[in-house]
């Protein structure tokens, strides 16, 4: 039997300061079979260590259709974040996982994908949107709506030409207040999907930001069309085993951890989880 | 199943000659303090008369504190030791029936589905030696829980005191491996009035309460907020629970420890970021009474309450579980 709580090993071999408050690190696991076997489903998360601070969850952020080290983009919050962003490169953490249930895929095969995004809310929805756009005959158009406070808030700048650029694929930028040179749209993320009314028919709407823009952002979905089915969520909650046992993540009788962190729109309404 | 009558002395002396191999661990009366479970090296020390453990067993198979792993730093480079397990065999004695089932619903979370071998190793080196309840006090609804405060539930044998000798059914294969050739085997007529008895002593559980089915309908009701209200979310409930298994992951010492953790606290749930999912008593107590009589139910079939009373017992507000759910509002 194995130690389930036992981290693997990673070394830093990458960061790269996304905003003023947001890294990116990137991380290849000391064994190099544990490397070469270690694989994540879009929307899956990770119990990242940082000895003698403590342990956090955070999703990963790169596809695995891109495979050259696991990437997770974290916020500088609290005592463990915090003591990540000092890190540099070389510096050895520990690593849980994959866990979750991750993204459906099979379930967006074939439909129009709506991506809203909020700030670093974007972290697990790139992993999808790689994916898609790595697979893209498997799915119908991909409509991209990232908003952050400001433009300096905006993560994974350098990618936004390559999404704008792949076939059937659109992406809108938003900040929430007027800048100066600033030339894309201005305005919350619902305010936006209210204007652009993009298409519910065969849809299927992946929302993922701060809890105050997922609130706001599920009735303009429901009244441009999209039934509750049709919106995925991804959750954040403190989590500490990732395993479903620790039991401060639940939601009813499910496990973010375990059961999610991804759910439908419908699947939240029935454990009555207020947004 | 097998049944002998076994005296003190009889007991006493196969004790003696298994602590030679085994560590024995049995309620103990500790002045000022009440009974705890302790290390016995004097069988005589056991204490197997009424009352019941301040803590429960569950603190023996799930450590309040456990190291799951040293960090070494070594030229800058981190490397982990891991712990090495406790293999030492034990015997645990005197443990009332309503605490083994505890430990059954326990062993659903840890030695199922992503097997917690902390704890899988700790079952699998006990045995443990049961005690019937003879005298339940008021605060004990183990009846109402699907349980029983005589029939074994999970031990590999158990002990019921009778007329100053004990009567022993031996359970398991580990039980009879151990206890096998004490004691001698009773007549058919006092075994036949053991059963009698055995049925009297079931009727000793008083508080009888209704489990309801579907609390699940009134979780916004107000009732969760009458009844929180003074609760001054210390968590004893939690720690003193034969099923509350929640637990928090911190590093201290550049080890990983696991520890108790509750529903009670506050900072159980708050992110980093300040939000908080149970941000005022209601909804933490609401959370301890639906985790036991609804959540788990639905995940596991069964409640995740086996009526021992300690949380009703040690409530420094005397906050009473089984009269809540009883009169939940459904």
């Amino acid at each position: 039997m194995k130690n389930i709580y036992l981290p693997h090993l990673a070394e830093i071999v990458d960061i790269k300061q996304e905003t003023p408050d947001i890294k990116t690190f990137k991380l290849k696991f000391k064994d190099q079979a544990v490397e070469d076997s270690f694989d994540h489903k879009p929307g899956q998360f990770v119990e990242f260590s940082i000895f003698g601070e403590g342990e956090a969850p955070f999703c990963i952020s790169n596809s695995p259709t891109r495979k050259s080290g696991i990437e997770c983009s974290v916020k500088r919050m609290g005592k463990i974040t915090q003591a990540l962003h000092e890190l540099d490169t070389g510096d050895t953490v520990g690593i849980r996982g994959p866990y979750g249930n991750g993204f459906p895929i099979e379930d967006l095969k074939n439909k129009n994908l709506l991506f809203v995004a909020g700030g670093i809310g974007l972290a697990p929805l790139r992993s999808l949107i790689n994916y898609c756009l790595d697979n893209r005959n498997n799915f119908k158009s991909v409509t991209i709506v990232n908003g952050a406070r400001t433009s300096k808030d905006l993560v994974y700048k350098d990618e936004y030409q390559a999404w704008e650029k792949a076939r059937d694929t659109k992406l809108y930028l938003t900040v929430d207040c007027q800048e100066e040179n600033w030339t894309c749209m201005v305005g919350v993320v619902p305010k936006i999907l209210e204007q652009l009314k993009p298409t519910c028919q065969d849809s299927v709407a992946i929302v993922c930001g701060p809890p105050i823009m997922i609130k706001y952002t599920m009735p303009v979905l429901l009244k441009i069309g999209f039934c509750p089915e049709a919106i995925i969520t991804t959750l954040e909650m403190k989590m500490k085993c990732g395993l479903g046992k620790c039991g401060r993540c639940n939601i009813g009788n499910l496990y973010v951890c375990k059961d999610g962190p991804v759910f439908s729109y419908a699947q939240l309404k029935t454990l009555r989880y207020e947004l | 199943m097998i049944q002998k009558i076994v005296t003190k002395e009889e007991l006493y002396k196969l004790l003696n000659y298994l602590l030679q191999d085994f560590e024995v661990i049995g309620p103990k009366e500790l002045t000022n303090r009440g009974i705890f479970y302790e290390t016995i090296k004097n069988p005589q020390d056991l204490y197997l008369g009424e009352g019941f453990t301040t803590e429960p067993v569950k603190k023996l198979f799930l450590n309040p504190s456990e190291w799951f792993f040293k960090c070494q730093y070594k030229d800058s480079k981190n490397s982990l030791e891991e712990i090495a397990l406790t293999k030492t065999k034990r015997i645990i004695i005197g443990v009332r029936p309503c605490e083994t089932k505890g430990l059954e619903l326990l062993d659903k979370v840890y030695n199922s589905e992503y097997k917690d071998e902390f704890y899988v190793n700790n079952r699998n080196r006990t045995v443990i030696i049961g005690l019937s309840c003879a005298k339940p006090d008021r605060n004990c609804f183990c009846t109402s829980m699907g349980g029983s405060n005589v029939e074994s539930q999970g031990t590999d044998a158990i002990l019921f005191d009778r007329d100053g000798k004990f009567i022993l059914e031996i359970i398991t294969d580990k039980g009879k491996e151990i206890l096998g050739s004490i004691g001698n085997e009773p007549s058919e007529e006092e075994k036949k009035h053991w059963q009698q008895d055995k049925e009297k002593r079931k009727d000793l559980v008083k508080t009888k309460i209704k489990a309801p089915e579907d609390l699940d309908k009134v979780f916004e009701d107000p009732y969760w907020e009458q009844v929180s209200k003074s609760c001054l979310s210390c968590g004893i409930c939690t720690f003193l629970c034969p099923t509350c298994h929640c637990f928090d992951l911190v590093d201290e010492q550049r080890r990983r420890l696991r520890c108790y953790d509750g529903c009670a606290f506050v900072d159980f749930t708050l992110q980093a970021s300040g939000e908080n999912p149970r941000p005022t008593k209601k909804e933490r107590y609401r959370q301890r009474v639906f985790h036991k009589f609804d959540y788990f139910k639905k995940n596991f079939g069964e409640n995740l309450c086996v009526g021992c009373g300690r949380c009703i017992r040690y409530c420094p507000v005397k906050i009473d579980i089984s009269e809540i759910v009883d009169k939940a509002p459904v």
